[in-house]
């Protein structure tokens, strides 16, 4: 293991490991090393040592951070000026049972969003500009700092959720985003996947550009009953409270203030997981298929969030195929999350792509990494 | 800006090549000298070049069939929307095949349940939302052409407008793209489920500017129109004042829906122009929109006037629609108003850092009596994104070259205080020669990569977006001549 803090440092190992072809695994906190087919017995380039807020520019609106700042340190600093990331970075660690401090780029590399994705999207949407280090050796930049910019070619998106396996990042730009002052869960108990789902696209078709939209079958939901939908609704104090009214409208009087904790990030974090057994994959499809596509994957546990866009579910390593049929057949996609090494060298993170686009994947790979050092095969 | 040097083979087989393509797409070809003058040139008219043909596929498979038979053949391809980019994204090529998405205009789906709709790239940016309308809900990125400029030009320049602070760009506001590859391959980039099983590519590709692929059918996510939209008109008797208005709006954590900024001597010539009712005598003036709910609006309105106030700023509300479209409708002739001072002007498109604002204005003013040109600005203040318009007299020897000179200069003030070379207008040939202001070698060389990954032979748009070793000459405008834009009957702000 290299432990590097400079980009300078990592310039001289990419060219080092170039010239010995020699790939390695890219590791920071190491909270996110078991997703994604196993890189086991790797040398691993250590960049943990990247790490802190370079500027922070709340009228702007820009945050330029080292990719292995802590999350939680950039949450804390953002709240004191009352802003946030727009992605609502997720934390696997409870899920996969990993220990070490979760960063920034170990969220964008893996596009770990939780509910909020659904408010301002995910990192793709507001990672604006990164400084890295490519397959050659070559340090460069892309994007900008400025919240508006088509200069060239948008390459930060590409780095939001490439698992690492494109750049080694060593500075990341993000536009941030006011954190509301109040915010409000509303539930709807006891009703099947279909009202619940249902009641969810109301409020994703209303103009009150909600926050956190979840439905959570009763056997993982904190209420009983057939399962429960979630609505989560912000704002500044009064503005809420007519938000409410609407919903109330919408929905009826069914829909109640939630008096518990805020069940979102437990959601978004997959926690609702962390103890259930089975590999743990997430369903993307569109959100009216949801109840359908639910009730073919047939999951004792599992859970629905972003409008049902997004399926959990837990289930035993001989689904897999079945899964991603499922998925393949709503046009969707299965992302395996968690399961061992076997499992997931086997069916890998996504589904194998139609010739055509597998072949463009591995010419952008190739444009940035051309011999495959950086995390090979994880995505 | 030098023009793509022409192969002179290629045009030699231009008999051979239109009927090939006649064969691919029956009745689509223009070929004749007056149709194809229709295509020489986009919204940058300071740029002309007749297409050596141009197709007008009817399906994908037509455009598959015409990619495959270009990559084959080794001819140039020029991607082509409503023509309305300003960066010369369009400008066709004398030895190149010009392919127009105009006949490619179904909306293919509308989909409410999943809050999108599939359209083909030929379909209106407009179009999308009058096609939703009636159900309540519009798509949101507005972009000033957005009467005539088509979604695949949007996907392609990944198109802004107004209201991005608050809704996004285009690239925020997509969930899918199905794309024909240089060789003719047809890949799906996302959809409905808004994944794509891998790399972003989808991210990639737009904004691209026509140099990755032809886009064929885009899904876009449509929004619920806003119940309430109320709008507020600032004035303030210094620059500095209204830069710190805008700054302390975004600290507060208000999201308005636009927020615009003119200068006092742009604002006076609107006034003269249409008499939108800007008060006489203000250095700058903000036009701020607050959409949502009608608390949430109340709210940001009321924060809002408290904030101007703050500043030094007096603060006046539309009181109805009328009076709102009548504020508005100032901003959005402030190009045509500037047309009255001169008879000619150029438009720059940078973003800067908004903090730099009063900097950047007053080094813009030393650029002006340096090179003897007026000048005024718009800007969306909310995002950082100027547009800086020159004004000139194309008849006066030496105006055209020096108007030219101080724009390019600006772009380089914007890239030094921080800022971007392009917020909304692109790249295309209009900034290709200052790439290198603001992208190091290695950064550039890593752009290029991604392109050859997509099209090994440089076929696509060749010639734009990356500066050529052969260029000489660095300009940046849209050139309005008697205060005629190139599409005078769009609005541009």
């Amino acid at each position: 293991m290299a432990a590097i803090s400079t980009e300078a440092g990592i310039v001289d190992f990419v060219r080092a490991a170039r010239a010995d072809k020699s790939p390695f695994e890219i590791v920071a906190g190491g909270t996110r090393r078991a997703v994604g087919r196993p890189l086991d017995g790797l040398p691993q380039l250590d960049v943990s040592g990247l790490s802190g807020i370079l500027k922070y520019e709340p009228e702007e609106l820009i945050l330029t951070a080292a990719p292995s700042t802590p999350l939680a340190e950039i949450v804390s600093v953002l709240a004191t000026k009352n802003q946030r990331l727009g992605f609502d970075p997720a934390d696997w660690s409870q899920l996969l049972g990993s220990n070490g401090v979760t960063t920034l780029a170990g969220a964008v590399s893996c596009d770990a969003s939780g509910s909020g994705r659904l408010r301002h999207g995910g990192a793709r949407d507001s990672l604006l500009g990164f400084h890295g280090v490519n397959g050659l050796g070559a340090s460069f930049r892309a994007g900008g700092k400025v919240v508006k910019n088509v200069t060239g070619f948008d390459l930060p998106k590409l780095v939001c959720g490439a698992h690492g396996t494109l750049v080694v990042l060593t500075e990341l730009t993000f536009r941030v985003f006011p954190r509301p002052t109040h915010f409000a869960v509303l539930a709807l108990h006891d009703v099947s996947p279909d009202v619940g789902f249902a009641a969810l696209r109301k409020i994703a078709q209303s103009a009150l550009e909600p926050a956190g939209l979840s439905y959570l079958p009763g056997n993982m939901a904190p209420a009983q009953g057939q399962g429960s939908a979630f609505i989560r609704l912000e704002g500044a104090s009064q503005p809420l409270e007519e938000k409410i009214a609407l919903a109330h409208g919408l929905l009826g009087n069914a829909v109640t203030r939630f008096g518990e904790a805020d069940p979102f990030p437990t959601i978004g974090n997959g926690e609702k997981f962390a103890r259930i057994d089975g590999d743990i994959w997430r369903v993307m499809i569109a959100p009216s298929d949801a109840p359908r596509v639910a009730r073919e994957l047939n999951a004792t546990h599992w859970l629905g969030d972003l409008t049902g866009s997004l399926l959990w579910l837990a289930a035993p390593s001989s689904d897999g195929p079945r899964i991603r049929k499922i998925a393949a057949g709503a046009n969707g996609q299965a992302m395996l999350l968690r399961a061992d090494a076997q499992t997931r060298a086997q069916f890998g993170l996504y589904a194998p792509q139609p010739p055509a686009l597998a072949a463009l994947g591995r010419s952008v790979k190739a444009a940035f990494d051309p011999l495959s050092l950086f995390n090979p095969g994880r995505l | 800006m030098l023009l793509p040097v022409t192969d002179s083979k290629i045009v030699a087989r231009r008999a051979e090549i239109v009927a090939a393509l006649e064969a691919i797409v029956p009745g689509g070809v223009v070929s004749d000298k007056s149709g194809l003058s229709t295509f020489d040139s986009d919204a940058l008219s300071a740029y002309h070049q007749m297409p050596l043909v141009c197709v007008l596929p009817a399906d994908r498979y037509q455009v598959s069939e015409v990619l495959k038979y270009a990559a084959a053949e080794g001819i140039p391809i020029v991607p082509r929307g409503a023509g309305t980019s300003l960066s010369g994204g369009a400008l066709p090529r004398e030895d190149g095949i010009l392919i127009g998405m105009g006949r490619m205009k179904r909306i293919v789906e509308i989909d409410y349940e999943n809050g999108c709709v599939v359209v083909e790239p030929g379909v209106t940016n407009l179009n999308i939302t009058k096609a939703v309308e009636a159900q309540g809900f519009y798509y949101a990125p507005d972009p000033s052409s957005q009467i005539a400029c088509t979604i695949g030009g949007n996907v392609a320049e990944n198109s802004g407008g107004l209201h991005c602070l608050k809704y996004g760009l285009t690239t925020n506001n997509l969930l899918g793209v199905t794309l024909v590859l240089p060789g003719g391959e047809i890949v799906t980039l996302g959809g409905k489920c808004g994944a794509q099983g891998g790399l972003d590519l989808l991210g990639l590709v737009t904004g691209s500017e026509g140099l990755l692929g032809v886009v064929v059918e885009v899904v876009v996510k449509i929004l619920r129109k806003a119940p309430v939209t109320r709008t507020l008109m600032a004035s303030f008797d210094t620059v500095q004042e209204a830069g710190t208005c805008v700054a302390a709006i975004i600290a507060d954590g208000v999201v308005p829906a636009a927020m615009e900024f003119m200068d006092g001597r742009a604002a006076e010539a609107i006034e003269s122009y249409n008499q939108p009712g800007y008060p006489r005598g203000a250095e700058a003036i903000l036009i701020i929109d607050a959409d949502g709910v009608e608390a949430d609006v109340s709210y940001a309105v009321s924060r809002i006037v408290e904030i101007v106030a703050q500043s030094g700023g007096k603060s006046v509300e539309a009181t109805d629609e009328k009076q709102r479209a009548r504020i508005w409708s100032g901003r959005k002739a402030a190009f045509a108003a500037m047309g009255r001072l001169a008879p000619d002007m150029i438009c720059m498109d940078g973003t800067i850092p908004r903090h730099a604002l009063p900097q950047v204005l007053e080094e813009m003013e030393k650029l002006s009596q340096q090179y003897g040109l007026g000048f005024c600005n718009v800007f969306h203040a909310g995002d950082g994104n100027l547009h800086p318009l020159i004004i000139f007299d194309v008849m006066k020897e030496g105006e055209f070259e020096r108007a030219e000179a101080f724009g390019a200069d600006i772009l380089r003030l914007c890239v030094k205080v921080g800022g971007v070379l392009s917020g909304e207008h692109g790249v295309g040939i209009e900034k290709r020669d200052l790439m290198t202001e603001m992208f190091s070698e290695a950064d550039l060389d890593q752009q290029h990569r991604v392109k050859c990954a997509f099209d090994s032979q440089g076929l696509f748009n060749p010639g734009k977006v990356f500066p050529t070793l052969s260029a000489c000459v660095e300009q940046g405008h849209i050139h309005v001549h008697g205060a005629q834009l190139p599409h005078p009957h769009l609005p541009r702000y």
